[in-house]
């Protein structure tokens, strides 16, 4: 059987990380998850040096990004994902607690996929991340690697 | 007139050539002839070559112009002289300058001593001679005492006309002339006798002015030249000055000579006036020609030797040095008054909001203590007046012309001749001092002051100065003949401004600008504040949003775990604590919120769009409506409500918190909104009115404060508190304000306007 390919989170916070995977597997997402704590990291994965070469992990299907980070931020990753040569075609979705118009405005404009504004009440999480990946995972088709 | 003819230089005007026209450019220190109670030499340097004398040399010093002539001066000195001479002439600069250079003693072909005095001019010497006093008690006729009683008597006056007044009298004794006057110089040139000492049966010329032509330009300059001019005879034979055969061909300038023969202008008009001997002393206040001194003999010529001069020329000098103080003295007090206005005016300025309230009050103000009749100030677009002012649009006329002038401080007594419109507001503003307070000159004060009708008594008709007689068949220029008194009325004139107002003036324009550039200064660091200060906030909320929800939810998420993991074995009071958790870091959320959302009505510019206010209102009366679908709540709007220049997302938070207030402050079971407005009103008033449970008057201020809550946490639906304040931002963003009316149990109306045209551009998207 060919192995799935990862759920990538991008998440500083060990406590943020272990509650989207808690809201994930309430809502009965069973693909393995990966995560990386820092934004050069994911930028590292997502695009390896030289390209195209296997760095021996499989691409994400996903990536969940958190945009409050140490160093480069979430934002500063789009902008990196999108002014490489080849840019991947993994689809980000932004998980934020910043509801700002403007924060929104600008994911979106640097080719975010989603913005999903984390809420404080844990049910709710689980019924947006539910939704979430119905979405990505039964409604619509994600492209091959 | 030919064609290769070109214009020429017109020649010199001398006296050879002098007539009406030209009068005034008579160039009389180029006359070449000298009075006969002196000798004059002209010497090349540093031979000591005699190339000019005058021609009454050899009955002056007993040797003939011809035995000289081409000499060095040994021929006339002999050998010790001269070496004493060349030894003070070394030490003598003597340009622009006439000094006394020895008292030649007796020379062995005559009985008689010689005062020498000498001038460098146009590269030559020229030494005059002069006897000196035969009696040498004459040097004590004014002695030190009698000079140090004069001092002191001039120093007890009271003012300028006494001062002048015994001065005069003072000179009239020491000098023996029968009429000693003092003559003030006005700006044009004209004059009038300030004050006289005369012999008893001489004719008053007291109060007389004379016409500008009477002393014109050149001989007011060689007066302020020179500190005293003596001309013992006016019948005198003018005596030419010889040249030696290989001289000089032009003759040399005796701007600075003593014994330079005068203008036939001046003595004919001396003639006129019965006048045998005059002497001149300028009176000069800080340098310039105030005014003379003039001394006059009518019954016989009367030479003063050097010995008699001497006091004179120094007591003239003393009032020169003295008299500055004087006339500056009688102005220090009211000039000293004007000083206190001008601090408590600058006090005020910045005390004041507006110049207008600053300068106009009633207290201290633009009138106090100037002497004007009244003052227009004209800034920020309005006209503010006091005292007795022309008509606005008189003002509005004289400031227009005003504005067109260069000098930002203008000043006139005759205003009827600067600006002929005047004509018909004289009554008021015949005199006009004025300060241009803006670069383009629509800003500015003015001060008027009205007509003074008065009489000015003229030696002979002004307009008449000079008379034409035909002398041998030569149409020739006399100076009038006529001194009868000549009254003229003078018109569209008001009292002359002082110097020490218009400095006053001037230093109250720096002021008013140190104001301006301080004000605009002051505005702009504020502003550059307030947009640091929003900056930050702006950030600080972002971080409040962001950096401190984080943990929040954290806190929430993990007690819901421990609810949902470990809530089974809890006890009920454990459980009930980890239920007050979740419910404060709850609150605490909502609290975030409001304020991220408070800050952001704050942020950004303004989308200014047309809106239709029925629109806005419509749409947020569905979405209240679809959240509380169980309520009974009626919303009734207006159905003409204006379209309005405003943000759509602002307006709408507007309408929505006021409306969600109405919904959740309300304890009737059906709750009635009411949303309209007075469109009679600029700007328009919109108002929300509701049947709850009203507010008390002493809490209408609190209810906009941030977080400030009338009831209970959680009564009424909870909420952040955060609701009106944003209202009232936005509100006030949009130019506009918000108040209430309300009765406690019966309901509450808000009432705000929008006034887009109030919002600044910079808030403008």
């Amino acid at each position: 059987m060919k192995e799935e390919r990862p759920l990538l989170i991008v998440e500083d916070s060990d406590e943020d990380f272990e509650v989207t995977c808690w809201a994930l597997r309430q809502a009965g997402f069973d693909r393995p998850i990966v995560r990386c704590v820092r934004a050069e990291e994911a930028l590292l994965r997502l695009c390896p040096v030289p390209p195209n070469q296997e760095s021996g992990s499989m691409m994400p299907c996903l990536v969940l990004l958190d945009l409050n980070l140490p160093g480069m931020n979430g934002l500063q990753l789009l902008e990196e994902l999108r002014s490489v040569e080849q840019p991947p075609t993994i689809p980000v979705v932004i998980l934020s607690t910043s509801k700002n118009p403007r924060d929104l405005a600008a994911c979106y404009r640097l080719g975010a996929a989603g913005y999903l504004c984390k809420p404080l009440s844990l049910e709710l999480y689980a019924s947006k991340m539910l939704k979430l990946i119905q979405y990505w995972f039964d409604a619509v088709t994600l492209p091959e690697e | 007139m030919p064609e290769n003819q070109t214009e020429a230089t017109p020649p010199a005007i001398t006296a050879s050539n002098v007539d009406i026209s030209n009068c005034d450019r008579e160039q009389i220190h180029l006359v070449n002839a000298i009075q006969p109670h002196g000798a004059l030499l002209v010497l090349e340097e540093p031979s000591l070559h005699i190339v000019q004398a005058s021609a009454n040399i050899g009955s002056f010093l007993g040797l003939p112009a011809e035995s000289l002539l081409g000499h060095t001066i040994d021929a006339l000195l002999g050998k010790a002289n001269t070496d004493k001479l060349r030894t003070i002439l070394a030490e003598h600069d003597l340009t622009n300058i006439l000094d006394r250079l020895m008292t030649l003693p007796k020379l062995p072909h005559l009985d008689q001593w010689f005062n020498v005095f000498g001038n460098r001019t146009d590269g030559f010497l020229v030494l005059e001679f002069e006897r000196a006093s035969p009696s040498s008690q004459e040097q004590e006729r004014v002695g030190l005492y009698q000079f140090r009683d004069f001092i002191q008597r001039l120093q007890r006056t009271p003012s300028l006309a006494v001062f002048l007044d015994v001065a005069i009298e003072q000179i009239r004794h020491f000098t023996g002339f029968d009429r000693v006057m003092a003559y003030r110089f006005d700006l044009d040139g004209s004059g009038e006798v300030v004050a006289e000492a005369k012999a008893p049966d001489l004719e008053a010329y007291l109060g007389l002015h004379y016409p500008a032509s009477d002393i014109p330009a050149p001989a007011r300059r060689l007066f302020a030249l020179s500190p005293l001019r003596h001309l013992p005879n006016v019948d005198y034979e003018p005596v030419p000055i010889l040249s030696y055969a290989s001289g000089l061909p032009q003759p040399v300038d005796l701007s600075h000579s003593f014994l330079r023969s005068v203008s036939v202008m001046y003595t004919g008009y001396l003639r006129n006036m019965g006048v045998k001997s005059t002497m001149v002393l300028p009176l000069l206040k800080n340098g310039h020609l105030w005014g003379l001194i003039s001394c006059m003999n009518h019954s016989a010529p009367l030479y003063l030797h050097y010995e008699q001069r001497v006091p004179v020329e120094l007591l003239t000098q003393m009032l020169s040095l003295m008299m500055g103080d004087r006339e500056d003295l009688d102005q220090y007090a009211y000039s000293t008054s004007l000083d206190i206005v001008l601090g408590k005016l600058v006090s005020l300025m910045g005390r004041e909001e507006g110049f207008h309230q600053a300068l106009t009050a009633d207290k201290t103000n633009l009138l106090t203590t100037l002497d004007a009749d009244g003052v227009a100030l004209i800034a920020d677009g309005k006209l503010s007046t006091l005292g007795n002012t022309p008509s606005e649009s008189h003002i509005s006329l004289l400031a227009d012309w005003l504005g067109q002038q260069e000098a930002a401080v203008f000043a006139s007594h005759r205003m009827l001749d600067d600006f002929p419109a005047t004509r018909d507001f004289l009554d008021t503003a015949s005199g006009v001092l004025s300060v241009r307070l803006s670069r383009a000159g629509s800003d500015r004060i003015i001060w008027f002051r009205p007509e003074v009708l008065h009489d000015v008594h003229w030696a002979g008709d002004p307009n008449k100065p000079v008379e034409i007689s035909t002398i041998d068949n030569e149409i020739r220029l006399q100076p009038r003949t006529s001194f009868a008194l000549w009254k003229e009325t003078v018109h569209g004139q008001s009292r002359p401004w002082l110097d020490c107002e218009i400095d006053y003036v001037t230093r109250l324009r720096r002021a008013i600008f140190d104001v301006i550039v301080e004000r605009a200064k002051l505005l702009a660091r504020t502003n550059a504040e307030l947009e640091r200060s929003n900056q930050e906030l702006d950030s600080f909320a972002y971080a409040a949003s962001h950096d401190l929800k984080e943990p929040l939810r954290g806190i929430h998420n993990f007690a819901e775990f421990l609810k949902g993991e470990e809530g089974i074995n809890l006890s009920e009071r454990g459980l009930k604590r980890i239920e007050t958790i979740l419910r404060l870091s709850g609150r605490m959320d909502n609290m975030l919120e409001s304020l991220l959302q408070y800050s952001r009505v704050g942020r950004n510019a303004l989308d200014l769009q047309a809106q239709s206010i029925n629109k806005i209102v419509e749409q947020v009366a569905e979405l209240i409506l679809q959240v509380m679908p169980d309520r009974n709540i009626t919303i009734d709007s207006q159905p003409f409500l204006p379209v309005i220049h405003c943000d759509r997302v602002r307006v709408t938070m507007v309408f929505h918190n006021l409306i969600m207030n109405a919904i959740k402050y309300n304890d009737k079971d059906h709750k009635i909104i009411k949303i309209g407005c007075d469109p009679s009103t600029d700007p328009v008033v919109f108002f929300v009115r509701d049947n709850g449970i009203g507010i008390a008057p002493n809490n209408h201020e609190q209810i906009f404060q941030l977080f400030r809550r009338l009831h209970g946490r959680d009564d009424f639906g909870g909420g952040a508190g955060a609701g009106l304040t944003i209202v009232k931002k936005a509100i006030q963003r949009h130019g506009g304000h918000i108040w209430l009316e309300s009765t406690l149990g019966s309901g509450s109306t808000f009432f705000f306007t929008l006034s887009s045209e109030h919002i600044a551009e910079s808030e403008r998207l």
